[in-house]
């Protein structure tokens, strides 16, 4: 798509796939640390990269086991915490434990059977070797999440206000919560491949952080975020081949850079002093 | 000519919180007419603000039949919701909460303009409309994280009334007002009443009801045991002499 502007077919396909993944993870990190479930977030995570590493490891579509052990885990979240009288916090640090060890258990096996080189991009992402196809999928899941945004925004900012005044104006918490849970899961599963089950979580929360030190109201994170994401990856994408460094991994370090810089420049922390 | 149906009625409810092993609403029957003046009252923990959450839905109830405003609240929950406003018991909102007064007062209407939908003229209309009734209009664009608790319980409030509720179901709405606020807020209540909105309200301070007859209900341990028409001034009476014979049961 962009090979108007970029020459080299690799690097056009990695900066594509940057964008499009990183816009989409920005909309949701504005959901994810708004509606305080970032712990759902980074669980879901590590079940995307659980489910990719055993369907890899039995030679089934990766994509799609890593959508399916998402899910999965976003609606075993309650019952868990009901059935074994856990609280929501420690039942998802269980479900993590246990995600975290089975996408370890199917990497370490396939290196000793030697087929530890798929799973590099698994574990640190990997922008080189990709399909048109995953490229195609990225551009339609970055569509679906600015849409899933704009028509559900009503739903979603009340939700984001409080979930117990939404639910008693007339709003239907639950379907728009497990919808959010959805997308989540769905857009952690096919950016995995490109950044990473290590790294997921940085895109789903740091460019919600950082539009948060300049933004009051939440239309202007839903633009911000995305956009801040987009000029980071991008610029990850292209540093990182230029120099041959890893691009996720880079990207990630220029994410907290950018942080960092963004807490020190945030105007919402500055006190100013005014007599009007 | 038949008398008209109750706009609340409960018929030997029991509700439960989600993983609790007790109801903790047992056996309550009420029946409100429409635009009666319900003044809640009973100690800490009776079950006062788990009988707001009855009759609008937001609790589960597992034995008895409820309907309001010609619902059925177990069936149709989120339709008795956009009907009947509820103003929850004590909030305060993060400093950093990303919402305007404004946004915030808007909120009300979602329920009913309904999903995929966008907030229309009428819409923003009733939200001035709201804002001027409780004269907030000057904090209209601030966060309102960055208010006051008081003013936040008017904001609270102001979204309550940009709805247009059939039924207004208010928690302890005077806990952070000042008093001119409360005589406001009570001159605004009586006013509602007046134009047959049914006002049930949770409190522990009976000065300046509206003058007109009430109804007085007192809870204790999740039922009810008053439940009768008063004049204002004998509201205060009434919920001392439930709370002394509890004592002495
Ligand atoms: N979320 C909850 N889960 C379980 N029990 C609750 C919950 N909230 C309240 N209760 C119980 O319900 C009873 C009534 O509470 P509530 O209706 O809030 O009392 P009131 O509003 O009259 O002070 C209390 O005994 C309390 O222990
Ligand atoms: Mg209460």
């Amino acid at each position: 798509m962009l090979e108007f502007l970029i020459q080299n077919n690799i690097v056009c396909h990695a900066v594509e796939a940057m964008l499009f993944a990183s816009i989409a993870c920005a909309i949701l990190s504005v959901i994810i640390t708004q509606v305080q479930i970032s712990s759902i977030g980074f669980t879901m995570a590590h079940a995307a990269f659980a489910g990719a590493a055993v369907g890899m490891f039995l030679s089934l579509n990766p994509t799609v086991c890593s959508i399916v052990a998402g899910i999965g885990v976003a609606f075993l979240i309650g019952p868990l915490s009901d059935k074994a009288r856990l609280s929501p916090d420690t039942s998802l640090g269980l479900l993590f434990g246990i995600c975290m060890a089975v996408a370890i258990f199917f990497i370490a096996y396939m290196q000793t059977l030697g087929r530890g080189f798929s799973t590099m991009g698994l574990l640190f992402g990997d922008v080189i070797s990709l399909y048109r196809e995953e490229i195609y999928l990225l551009v339609v899941i970055c569509i679906v999440a600015v849409a899933f945004v704009l028509v559900l925004y009503k739903e979603i900012t009340a939700i984001i206000f409080n979930k117990r005044i939404a639910e008693s104006v007339g709003i239907r918490v639950k379907p728009v919560y497990y919808a959010m849970l959805f997308m989540i899961a769905l857009t952690v599963s096919l950016c995995l491949p490109i950044i990473g089950g290590l790294l997921l979580y940085v895109w789903l929360v740091i460019p919600a952080a950082i539009a948060l030190q300049f933004c009051n109201r939440l239309s202007s994170m839903f633009v911000v975020a995305p956009a801040v994401a987009a000029v980071v990856s991008v610029s990850g994408a292209l540093i990182g081949l230029e120099y041959s460094l890893p691009v996720a991994p880079l990207t990630a370090i220029i994410f907290s850079v950018v942080f960092i810089v963004a807490v020190i420049l945030s105007p919402r922390r500055r006190v100013t002093f005014r007599k009007t | 000519m038949t008398p008209p149906d109750p706009i609340i009625r409960l018929e030997s409810v029991y509700t439960a919180y989600e993983g609790a092993d007790r109801p903790t609403l047992t056996d309550v029957s009420l029946a409100i007419e429409k635009g009666e003046f319900v003044v809640i009252g009973g100690p800490n923990g009776a079950g006062k603000t788990t009988l707001l959450e009855t009759i609008n839905g937001m609790l589960p109830i597992t034995h008895g039949m409820a309907t309001v405003c010609g619902q059925d609240v177990r069936k149709n929950g989120v339709q008795v919701r956009c009907r009947v406003g509820y103003l929850l018991q004590s909030f305060a909102f993060d400093p950093l909460t990303p919402f305007t007064v404004e946004e915030v007062v808007l909120m009300g209407r979602f329920g009913t303009i309904g999903l995929f939908r966008k907030p229309k003229k009428e819409d923003y209309e009733a939200v001035q409309g709201a804002l001027s009734l409780l004269g907030i209009e000057d904090l209209a664009a601030r966060p309102i994280g960055k208010l006051s608790g008081g003013q936040q319980q008017k904001v609270l409030m102001a979204q309550n009334l940009a709805r247009n509720p059939e039924v207004l179901l208010l928690d302890e709405p005077f806990s952070n007002l000042d008093m001119f606020a409360r005589e406001e807020i009570n001159r605004l209540l009586a006013g509602l009443v007046g134009d047959g909105v049914t006002v049930l309200i949770v409190s522990h301070a009976f000065d300046d009801l509206p003058e007109r007859a009430v109804r007085v209900v007192v809870m204790q341990e999740g039922t009810i045991v008053v439940n009768r028409e008063c004049s204002p001034g004998e509201v205060e009476q009434v919920v001392r002499n439930a709370g002394r014979e509890a004592l002495h049961a």
